[in-house]
């Protein structure tokens, strides 16, 4: 009934009657606003085609043999956080340079992004294949048949970054992250990429080519899906959190001890026990960083802690106990709130001192 | 990417300021702004204006614009803003008697363009799965698809014309619309994404 009146209103065709019948119905809820909202976009995005006429259309049309075509459907939108117990000083030798993101070329060039303006990428041999922001870049789809040139880029503390692969998967990457990925994927063969930190991944259809984001000690597979990835080299495991569809996470070293994720579940994969386990989990949570959000649901503080130094690039030493057994719930916004912010709110929960000298924050026993 | 070197040579020729390559991105795409205005403006004359005066603003600042692909995203910011400004100063032409849906419609109209990014390389890709969506219609939803989508017929006509009842037509339009928001979702989904990093 309602898609019928939205179809009539969108075409012009719906009588006053009708189109108050439909702003009520859309004033009714969220949802039904949103479900206008995407089919307005629908129908306004329609137009924006070559003209059609409907007599020049043939019947029958060849469907014509694009690869890229197929990419842009997005299959898989999925976040992992991984981490392995061993600590990787990537970013705790504090050179300065390490606070930029840097973008390791194959060639050992490396690019920087600390210039404002827009700028592009050139490779060794002069070809145009991506365009540079200050927070982000777009590799434009080519597919060639010539040796894959692996590029790397790793995010510093204190940032974060989003990034489009030739294939058109986008990915967020979370502070204190690296990720090694192809400038074009091959034309045959799986697309494979390898990550340390954290990222959110919206992987670009395609059957042909699976998706495989390579951490460490476990390979999560995409099977055409909506998911996410993160993954900490200062945490003992790999997590895997899927939003919709479905993904696989498997022993690189084992594929046979491989678990299948079903969209609201996360998957672990424990270093020590070298095992995978599932539970059913609030997939918003684990994503909210992609929208400038920190989000705790009963979460010690000693992981807040490890978030806080990432997202701010700060240091935080806690000499109270008690805290560090206290669990948080909360959301914050990055962008809005300062590390001082965050401390003075769990200070109201959890009584306790802190004091900042320079980017080191010290907490204790409040007096 | 789909782009004929024909094209790519019309684009080197309009950077240099040449007219007749100017001209042929101008018939390339004056009636999809057009037609994108009128979503948002309702007025056939005020929507034409508005695709001249965007097309005018292309031809003097060419620089602005790196590549081929580029063109179209800068025609529809451009629009955007425009349908926003004009929305926002009530400029748009009441609809309704009630003027409550005349408001409730403009609100409605904001959000929809606020949640629509004009990315380069995105509409590219997007452009090719419309055409393709359109495509795979079935073939009698397709043709009242494209009768009132881009010839712009009143769904009586289109009964008429197609030997079918009015209720046939509707029918086939809510089917169409129903198809193209399964097939672009991703995409719309893709844009919410966007708009939360911002």
């Amino acid at each position: 009934m309602t898609s019928e009146i939205i179809q009539k209103y969108l075409s012009n065709e719906a009588s006053e009657q009708e189109v108050q019948a439909l702003f009520e119905w859309i004033a009714a809820s969220a949802e039904n606003k949103k479900q206008f909202i995407t089919a307005k976009k629908a129908w306004v995005l329609s137009g924006l085609s070559n003209d059609i006429l409907s007599d020049s259309v043939p019947l029958i049309q060849m469907k014509p043999k694009n690869k890229l075509r197929k990419y842009f459907s997005y299959a898989a939108v999925f976040l992992v956080l991984i981490g392995l117990g061993k600590t990787i000083s990537l970013f705790t030798d504090s050179s300065k340079a390490s606070k930029e993101i840097v973008l390791e070329l194959g060639d050992g060039r490396l690019e920087y992004f600390s210039v404002k303006n827009q700028t592009t990428l050139v490779n060794d041999k002069g070809n145009l294949v991506a365009k540079k922001f200050p927070d982000e870049i777009i590799y434009f789809g080519k597919t060639s048949s010539d040796k894959i040139i692996y590029n790397t880029l790793k995010i510093p503390y204190g940032k974060r970054f989003k990034l489009t692969l030739s294939d058109g998967t986008v990915i967020n990457l979370n502070a204190g992250s690296t990720l090694r990925y192809p400038e074009q994927f091959s034309n045959n063969g799986n697309r494979n990429v390898y990550l340390t930190g954290e990222a959110f991944f919206e992987v670009a259809k395609d059957k042909e080519h699976p998706f495989i984001v390579n951490a460490n000690e476990v390979d999560i597979k995409v099977l055409g899906t909506k998911f996410n990835v993160s993954a900490y080299p200062e945490n003992p495991s790999v997590n895997s959190t899927l939003a919709e569809g479905s993904i696989q996470m498997y022993e690189t070293a084992n594929p046979s001890n491989v678990v299948l994720l079903e969209p609201n579940q996360m998957a672990t994969w424990q270093h020590n026990a070298k095992k995978i386990s599932l539970k059913n989990v609030d997939t918003s949570l684990y994503s909210a960083w992609t929208k400038g959000e920190l989000a705790f649901k009963d979460t010690p503080f000693s992981t807040i802690a490890k978030i806080i130094q990432r997202t701010y690039d700060v240091e935080i030493i806690n000499e109270n106990s008690d805290l560090a057994r206290q669990n948080f719930t909360g959301t914050i916004k990055i962008s809005e709130s300062s590390v001082e912010n965050i401390l003075d709110l769990l200070k109201r929960d959890t009584p306790f001192n802190y004091s900042v000298n320079q980017k080191t924050i010290t907490i204790t026993n409040p007096r | 990417m789909n782009n004929s070197s024909f094209e790519l040579n019309l684009f080197k020729s309009f950077k240099e300021g040449d007219e007749t390559a100017y001209t042929f991105f101008y018939d390339k795409y004056f009636r999809r702004i057009q037609s994108f205005s009128f979503q948002f403006i309702y007025d056939q004359e005020e929507a034409e204006n508005l695709a001249q005066e965007a097309l005018l603003y292309l031809w003097q600042n060419p620089e602005s614009v790196e590549s081929i692909n580029g063109i179209q995203a800068f025609l529809f910011t451009y629009a955007k803003s425009k349908c926003l400004n004009l929305i926002r100063h009530n400029k748009v032409k009441d609809k309704f008697k009630n003027d409550l849906l005349n408001h409730q419609e403009r609100e409605l109209d904001i959000e929809v363009l606020n949640s629509l990014q004009f990315d380069t390389l995105e509409l590219t890709e997007l452009e090719r799965i419309i055409q393709e969506s359109i495509n795979d219609l079935p073939p009698k939803t397709r043709e009242v698809f494209i009768k009132k989508r881009f010839e712009n017929k009143k769904n009586a006509e289109i009964a008429e014309e197609m030997q079918v009842s009015l209720k046939a037509v509707e029918a086939h339009m809510t089917k169409a619309l129903k198809i193209l928001k399964t097939k672009l979702s991703d995409y719309l989904f893709l844009i919410f994404i966007l708009i939360y990093n911002n």
